[in-house]
């Protein structure tokens, strides 16, 4: 026997919505206002924190700064969605000396050759290609050592700090440690322009698997290991 | 005989020129790619700029196995 009519349209399964124009505002969860409830106490803690480390280290004051506090813009490849930048630390400015020096004799060179009697002997198209070569060369250097500097970066969040080295040209190194692995902090500075700019080293002996991580040559390193130690003081009161 | 000597000495210049400036070139786009590689890795201000003088380079690398070619 065929069926003539469709079932569903005699006696339908499911339940006939009454439609109103005025529909009630959805009234929030229990687990939503809980969580609601927690996102404030987040971001005043987070807000606590902020105020504290600014209290140490002061604002940012420029994009080029060795020390970046609470940075807007920088980010990283392995940083989870909830983690958040509290300082990114590079090498002291004072650390590019040595290779800005070099990189203005480089430079000069070419035109002190003029002086060189030799050097007029070589025809003019062998003189422009080695000059070219030379700033090239120059050149390159010069960007591989600003590279090597802005890429070279210590990073500390509210879960772990992070060493994110670029050694040369095809070479990545990534350390990393949560706070709470945290087991001792030393700061070493040693020699002439370490102990006139105030920049050095900070050694942080962890449990993890990497056992020790360096900030080498921060600026401030003892206003680094404050800042460690207040992370380390939150992360303890968040776990009792 | 000293004009086929100097001929072959022209010719060693040409290809020592020409492969020194292709190896370069292989050096400038190693730079394009780390720079690539170290700003996907880290995210800054001056990403884009520091993107802008590896193309630089490399077009200047460029244009010296251009010049090696066609000066020497």
């Amino acid at each position: 026997m065929t069926r003539a009519i469709d079932l569903d349209t005699v006696a339908p399964d499911d339940l006939i919505e009454v439609k109103s124009n005025q529909n009630p505002p959805p009234t929030p969860s229990i687990e939503e206002m809980r969580g609601k409830e927690e996102k404030v106490v987040d971001d005043k803690v987070v807000e606590d924190l902020n105020d504290k480390i600014y209290g140490i280290l002061g604002h940012t004051k420029h994009p080029f700064s060795s020390l970046l506090v609470n940075p807007h813009v920088f980010d990283f490849e392995e940083r989870a969605t909830e983690e958040k930048i509290i300082l990114v630390a590079r090498p002291h400015w004072f650390t590019n000396v040595s290779w800005v020096l070099t990189t203005i004799l480089l430079v000069l060179v070419p035109s002190l050759l003029k002086f060189v009697p030799i050097i007029s002997d070589i025809p003019a198209k062998f003189q422009m290609m080695g000059i070219l070569t030379w700033y090239l060369v120059t050149f390159a250097f010069a960007f591989e050592q600003f590279l090597s500097w802005y890429f070279d970066v210590y990073i500390i969040t509210d879960e772990r700090i992070i060493d994110i080295n670029f050694n040369n040209l095809l070479d990545k190194k990534f350390s990393e440690a949560k706070i709470g692995m945290i087991q001792d902090i030393t700061s070493r500075v040693s020699g002439v322009s370490q102990t006139l700019f105030n920049y050095g080293t900070v050694l942080i002996q962890t449990a993890a698997e990497v056992s020790e991580i360096h900030f080498e040559m921060v600026p401030n390193p003892e206003k680094i290991i404050k800042v460690l130690q207040v992370l380390r003081e939150e992360e303890s009161n968040n776990a009792r | 005989m000293l004009g086929d000597l100097n001929n072959y000495l022209a010719l060693a210049e040409k290809v020592f020129g020409v492969l020194g400036a292709i190896i370069y070139l292989i050096f400038s786009l190693v730079v394009v790619k780390q720079v690539g590689t170290m700003t996907k890795n880290v995210k800054d201000k001056f990403n884009g700029i520091l993107i802008v003088f590896s193309y630089l380079h490399l077009m200047a690398a460029i244009l010296l196995v251009f010049l090696a070619l066609t000066i020497l």
